[in-house]
């Protein structure tokens, strides 16, 4: 059984300055996906939504409200949680109950207002919550601080270095640029991100993905529930998803992201390709360090750093990623992200992403989220109809 | 809008209570699983490697060497590998002065019990 991703929208990532609300944010990103599928809203018969933290929308069961928001009544709706990795991992949700037979069509939302509606520090302590509360948390420890332990020991075992985070961290900026609903398309170079303030070694904030309010939505379908029998949309050719220990401590290799292999090797096979039939990928760069961490993971590069540094992963190179921006130029509003990292990878096939794109469009693409530091993984591949 | 929300939580800590005990006293009290034998410091409450659930208390010496570390304007932290434990704890650093090396376990100056590690300053290590 087929599941096409019929359509999709996103609402721009930023913070928020317009007196606008995450219902606002919802209802604009369901309106735009419906117009993109050419469906009317009462072909929609389940609802998933995804976020990570009421403590950031302040509303508990929210997928009850958000569905009640977008005038939808008597239809099947759920809220899926993962850490980061919830808007991806409630599209995969939506593309299980389409393959069950329990769904016909399918509009997975994911939301956050992860910027608006606190103050930065307030969400960065309670995202130290992602992670064990019990040992980490309680030594004040945040998520940066985690990410850095964590890419030490990546760079001590690869041989990466300072350099070679700050270009990723400079090169998705600069790809935002082209980006109409990217947070940070900031004009910035490497050293540029060098000469930014520590915030927990070697992580610098330019090597740090931002706090963002937004929405994305995509419609989940079979073929034969959809008007023009998917033509001109993208089929979700394998997903994969796996987890891993929680604490950095209890991790024989803290550097390594084990948990993201696996669920790739899910991926890889349900579509029945080696990942060197991924044409563009886009990667979970919550921190610079982490692509290329979770591009090792995923098998898209022998030699990870020989292959960032001879430009492979460029608009140019041989494996585009990220041209999106990425987290760190995109941006990050938790729930909505992995809803974000698919649609605008089916856009990048489709040919008619709104940024940067490669020279000619991938047949395949691979997108990549996580929750926690690798911890809770998700991975689909996506392939071209044509 | 604006609305304020102020949370006060009672956390029970079940199975771990002794962990957290230990911690308040500066003592490393780790899981020795039945099964396998594997130490475990900090706890999780199912072993590590043989993912047994029947787990003993062992108290170790306390002492660790510091794997890896990251420094934030105002606070550091660190992987520390306590001596005994297959697995290693991530720490706050009581005194950052110090770069790397060995060190002990401490009892936290203020607040909620947490892993608090100080590191052996070698101006202060008498020489033979």
């Amino acid at each position: 059984m087929t599941v096409l991703l019929a359509g999709g929208a996103m609402t721009p990532f930023n913070r928020r300055k317009d007196g606008s609300s995450l219902r606002d944010w919802c209802r604009t990103a369901f309106a735009r996906a419906l117009s993109d599928a050419a469906l009317e809203p009462q072909d929609i018969d389940t609802v998933v939504f995804a976020s990570e933290s009421d403590f950031f929308t302040l509303q508990l069961n929210p997928a009850a409200v958000i569905t009640d928001a977008l005038a939808l009544t008597g239809v099947r709706t759920l809220r899926v949680e993962g850490g980061g990795a919830s808007g991806h991992l409630a599209v995969q949700t939506g593309a299980a109950l389409v393959l069950s037979g329990l769904a016909r069509r399918v509009a997975v939302i994911g939301a956050e207002a992860s910027a608006a509606h606190l103050d930065a520090g307030k969400v960065g302590k309670l995202y130290s919550l992602s992670f064990d509360a019990w040992t980490d948390g309680l030594t004040g420890v945040g998520a940066t601080s985690i990410y850095a332990l964590s890419v030490l020991d990546f760079m001590g075992r690869t041989g990466a270095t300072t350099d070679d985070l700050a270009g990723i961290a400079a090169r998705n900026r600069q790809n935002a640029r082209h980006n109409p609903n990217a947070h940070l398309p900031l004009d910035i170079t490497a050293a540029d991100v060098a000469a930014s303030p520590v915030v927990s070694s070697p992580y610098r904030r330019l090597d740090c993905s931002p706090l963002s309010d937004g929405a994305a939505c995509v419609i989940l379908a079979r073929p034969e529930d959809l008007p023009r029998s998917g033509v001109g949309r993208v089929r979700i050719a394998g997903m994969g998803a796996a987890s891993d220990r929680v604490r950095l401590g209890d991790r024989p290799a803290p550097g390594q992201f084990p948990a993201k292999t696996k669920a790739a090797l899910q991926a890889y096979q349900a579509a029945g390709i080696g990942p060197e039939k991924i044409e563009l990928a886009e990667v979970y760069d919550s921190y610079s360090g982490a692509q290329l961490q979770g591009l090792q993971a995923l098998g898209l590069a022998e030699d990870v750093v020989a292959s960032e540094r001879a430009g492979r992963f460029t608009g140019e190179g041989g494996l585009p990623v990220n041209l999106s921006g990425g987290l760190l130029g995109q941006g990050a509003p938790v729930g909505a992200t992995g809803v974000a990292q698919i649609l605008v990878a089916a856009q990048q096939i489709e040919a008619t992403f709104p940024g940067l794109r490669p020279a000619s469009p991938p047949r395949r693409a691979l997108v990549d989220t996580h929750g926690g530091i690798a911890t809770t993984c998700a991975v689909m591949i996506l392939e071209s109809l044509a | 809008m604006n609305f304020h929300l102020s949370l006060d939580y009672r956390v029970p800590t079940g199975c771990l209570e002794p962990f957290f005990e230990g911690l308040r006293n500066g003592v490393a009290l780790a899981e020795r699983c039945e099964a396998c034998g594997r130490v475990q410091f900090p706890p999780g409450g199912v072993c590590g490697t043989c993912g047994g659930a029947s787990l003993g208390w062992v108290t170790l010496a306390g002492t660790g060497t510091v794997i890896l570390r990251t420094d934030t304007p105002d606070r550091t932290f660190a992987l520390v590998r306590f001596d005994g434990a297959a697995n290693a704890a991530l720490v706050e650093i009581a005194n950052p002065a110090v770069q790397t090396g060995p060190g002990m376990l401490m009892p936290p100056p203020e607040g909620p019990p947490r892993l608090f590690f100080a590191l052996t300053d070698p101006a202060e290590t008498p020489h033979a």
